[in-house]
């Protein structure tokens, strides 16, 4: 209360009357007697607090002694044609005396509750039964229904815990480059941005440090890091089954998808096997060696979903190891083994530039068991580039477009020239635009009305949906 | 409430028919959910049942055999004669233990060798042979310019089966000869095993080994192949892609069981190189006239000669 605090005495009707100066005392303001339960104690003993006492013991509230509202003018009609099923300590017919109800509940409200305390019925109960449980039920779906349906995703029902996302972080920290702070912010963010959709379905996140070591760089192999990496992250979660891969420059934009049913659920319909279907390497696809058995000279493999034992997609330029699956299995295991080899490597480091992927490429080429295991999805199903990478924006097979549901953006490149902390924030905002909760939406939607009739003009404010 | 209390049904019933009532009730309740739940886990698990059931792998057709011998013939260079002895020395041991042969021949791989020297044609031939054969488990490639010596031991008693094998197995030596620093597993179980192999002195060896069907053989096979390793120039081509790839890739070692030498692949006294107890001996299942296609002073056929005549007694008797 602001009269509280100021230091002299308000004239009129303020915390600080007294009997004196306050005329017409007895109509005194109702609070003062009803939200001061206790004494102030023995020196803070105020004239209404003393007066609120005096009417507490006798029973009459200072105020609305007579004609409080409907229910106590009309309580004998009402209570007369109720039928009466108790007899209690209260006299018949619904008489209340005054007096012992003021004793019973000094504080209680008016004439509402009055009502109810004369119907203890089964009725009565089992309403406030139901009462107390619908506001279980509220409570309870407000402020515990979405970590339940987190733990629910995570536990082993929910199949969270069958996804573990390996995100890269400081890439070659430390060694090659100093990072400023916008390197730091991608960072910050992106992982941000992972934690967010991990948690939100229930999957692991492996966040893992790409510090460039002497033991990869020594034998030209830099970039199989990421191998051992893999290898590391699958031993930790025994139990997990696929592996997603994420470079550190992409923003998933729809958190609303999980890869349950983005993705695996109907993983015979969104991938396809017959790399013909796009092919920016030109590979010759199915293999063809008389030598080789159905499986391996087919272009589908087996055609059955379950075979696929690694999901990538194609950019541009080929294979695209920005944003990949790979499943725990014996398959994973050898490709994984034989991905970096001495013996071809020598022979290539100079032209593959792109390290494990151009490794990757070639073993696809000229290794039939792995072809047979490998399932692509169409670009931006997982891996959409902004513009800028792989031309500049206008493939609608390549590059993200607004309001069409993309469900990620891999800022491919964008180290290369290009400004990544301002193509994630750009991102970064429009996600947070479209993924906002209805509440956000409708608050934004009365700041857009309440600006567009008092002429406020907002300019980041653009029209949505 | 104001009803009479229903009539007793017996008289052993509680005095306090209210509450007897109602547990009563509350039985019937718990009793049909338990119904109720149980009929639904009989169902979910009939279904899943026949769901599972329809993933099976298909059962292998009737007569399939259990082993195929896989031989490469070089059917422009060597001479019919020669040719016809190494087919029926092997036709010979296929039908007396229900084997089946699988004669490749050498000038069907050589596009896709792309010049690499022609012993390469050994990986493409054993994968042919499972192409053509695909129910059978087994497959025993052996090296043309070798004969086997002891027709009556079968494959399975003399080296397949598991108690055999296990007692065969050597564990933790140098998987190649004489001492490389990568080990065969401790702990391999024969189970596991999807690659037999032996070693010389020098290498392991390419020219006599049994190989699972599945997907390690695949996967195997087609690493071994690889352009890369095919095109480097190994001194001795596809024997040291093998010694390489079995001592850099651990997931091909884990199936990897190393035999002694003269289980399967026994020199004859004019190869060198055998290993320490290598060369052939009577009753040994099979004698490998190793290096005498490469070697200029030596010539397979005249080598063969006697050791075929041995056998052609042998089998009279």
């Amino acid at each position: 209360m602001s009269l509280s605090r100021s230091p002299s005495p308000h004239p009129v009707g303020g915390g600080w009357s007294s009997p004196g100066l306050t005329p017409g005392s007895g109509t005194s303001t109702p609070h003062s007697g009803f939200l001061s339960p206790n004494p102030l104690g023995p020196s803070g003993i105020s004239w209404a607090t003393a007066k609120a006492k005096s009417d507490e013991v006798r029973g009459y509230p200072s105020f609305s002694t007579r004609n409080n509202g409907f229910f106590s003018r009309s309580k004998r009609q009402i209570s007369a044609t109720l039928p009466s099923f108790r007899v209690s300590s209260r006299l018949p017919n619904g008489y209340i005396d005054k007096d012992e109800f003021g004793r019973a509940r000094p504080f209680s409200t008016g004439g509402g509750w009055r009502f109810f305390c004369f119907g203890r019925t089964m009725l009565r109960r089992r309403r406030l039964r139901f009462l107390l449980a619908l506001i279980l039920v509220v409570v309870g779906y407000t402020f515990f229904w979405t970590s339940f349906i987190e733990h629910y995703r995570r536990s082993s029902f929910g199949g969270g815990s069958k996804f573990v996302i390996i995100l890269e972080s400081n890439v070659e920290g430390g060694v090659m480059e100093l990072k400023g702070a916008r390197e730091w912010a991608v960072e910050r963010n992106s992982v941000k941005n992972k934690q967010r959709y991990a948690q939100q379905w229930g999957y692991e996140l492996e966040v893992v440090n790409m510090l460039a070591k002497k033991r990869y760089s020594h034998e030209w192999r830099e970039s199989w890091e990421k191998v051992d990496i893999i290898r590391e992250t699958m031993r930790k979660y025994p139990n997990a089954e696929w592996f997603w891969w994420v470079d550190l420059n992409t923003w998933i934009m729809e958190y609303s998808y999980s890869l349950q049913d983005h993705i695996f659920n109907r993983l015979g319909e969104v991938a396809y096997r017959d790399i013909n279907v796009y092919n920016p390497l030109n590979i010759s696809h199915p293999p063809t060696g008389a030598y080789l058995d159905d499986v391996s000279r087919s272009p589908v493999g087996n055609g059955d979903p379950s075979s696929i034992q690694m999901v990538l997609s194609q950019d541009c330029g080929g294979f695209s190891l920005g944003s990949f699956f790979l499943r725990r299995s014996v398959w994973t295991e050898r490709l994984l083994d034989i991905w970096w080899d001495p013996v071809m490597y020598e022979q290539k480091h100079m032209e593959w530039e792109h390290k494990e992927q151009d490794a990757l490429e070639y073993l696809y080429t000229n290794e039939p068991w792995i072809r047979s295991h490998v399932g692509f999805l169409p670009q931006r199903h997982m891996n959409s580039y902004p513009p800028g990478a792989c031309g500049d924006g206008n493939n609608p097979d390549i590059h993200f477009v607004e309001g069409d549901g993309d469900f990620m953006v891999n800022m491919a490149g964008c180290n290369l020239g290009r400004d990544c902390w301002a193509e994630l924030y750009g991102y970064r905002e429009y996600s947070n635009r479209i993924n906002r909760t209805w509440r956000e939406r409708m608050q934004d939607q009365a700041k857009e009305l309440y600006d567009k009739f008092f002429g406020k003009k907002k300019e980041e404010e653009t029209p949505q949906e | 409430m104001q009803f009479a209390l229903p009539p007793r049904r017996n008289l052993d019933a509680p005095l306090h028919g209210r509450s007897s009532r109602l547990s009563l009730q509350r039985r019937k309740q718990l009793k049909a959910a338990a119904i109720l739940g149980f009929a639904l886990l009989v169902i979910y698990f009939l279904l899943s049942q026949l769901f599972y059931s329809s993933t099976g792998t298909p059962a292998a057709p009737a007569g399939t055999p259990s082993l195929v011998i896989v031989t490469v013939l070089d059917r422009a260079r060597w001479s019919r004669d020669y040719i016809q002895r190494i087919t029926k020395n092997r036709d010979d041991y296929a039908k007396r233990h229900g084997y089946t042969n699988f004669f490749a021949n050498l000038t069907d791989y050589e596009p896709t060798l792309d010049n690499a020297p022609r012993s390469w044609s050994v990986v493409p031939a054993v994968r042919h042979a499972m192409a053509s054969h695909p129910h059978s488990k087994y497959f025993f490639y052996l090296d043309a310019h070798a004969l086997i010596m002891n027709p009556s031991k079968s494959l399975e008693s003399h080296l397949l089966q598991r108690s055999h094998l296990d007692s065969l197995m050597l564990k933790d030596v140098p998987v190649v000869p004489p001492d490389s620093i990568i080990k065969t597993f401790s702990h391999l179980q024969p189970q596991d095993v999807d690659l037999i192999l032996t070693a010389d002195n020098e290498d392991l060896s390419s020219g006599c080994f049994v190989i699972r069907q599945g997907d390690f053989a695949q996967t195997f096979l087609d690493i071994w192949f690889d352009p890369l390793y095919r095109g480097y120039n190994f001194a001795k081509a596809e024997v040291h892609a093998l010694d390489h790839i079995v001592q850099w890739h651990p997931t091909i070692l884990a199936r990897l069981a190393l035999v002694p030498q003269r289980t399967i692949n026994a020199y004859s006294k004019d190869s060198s190189g055998a290993g320490v107890d290598g060369n052939y001996k009577d009753g040994d299942l099979v004698i490998r006239l190793f290096g005498c296609d490469t070697d200029t002073k030596r010539s397979c056929e005249k080598e063969m000669e006697p050791y075929y005549r041995l056998w052609s007694k042998t089998i009279e008797k």
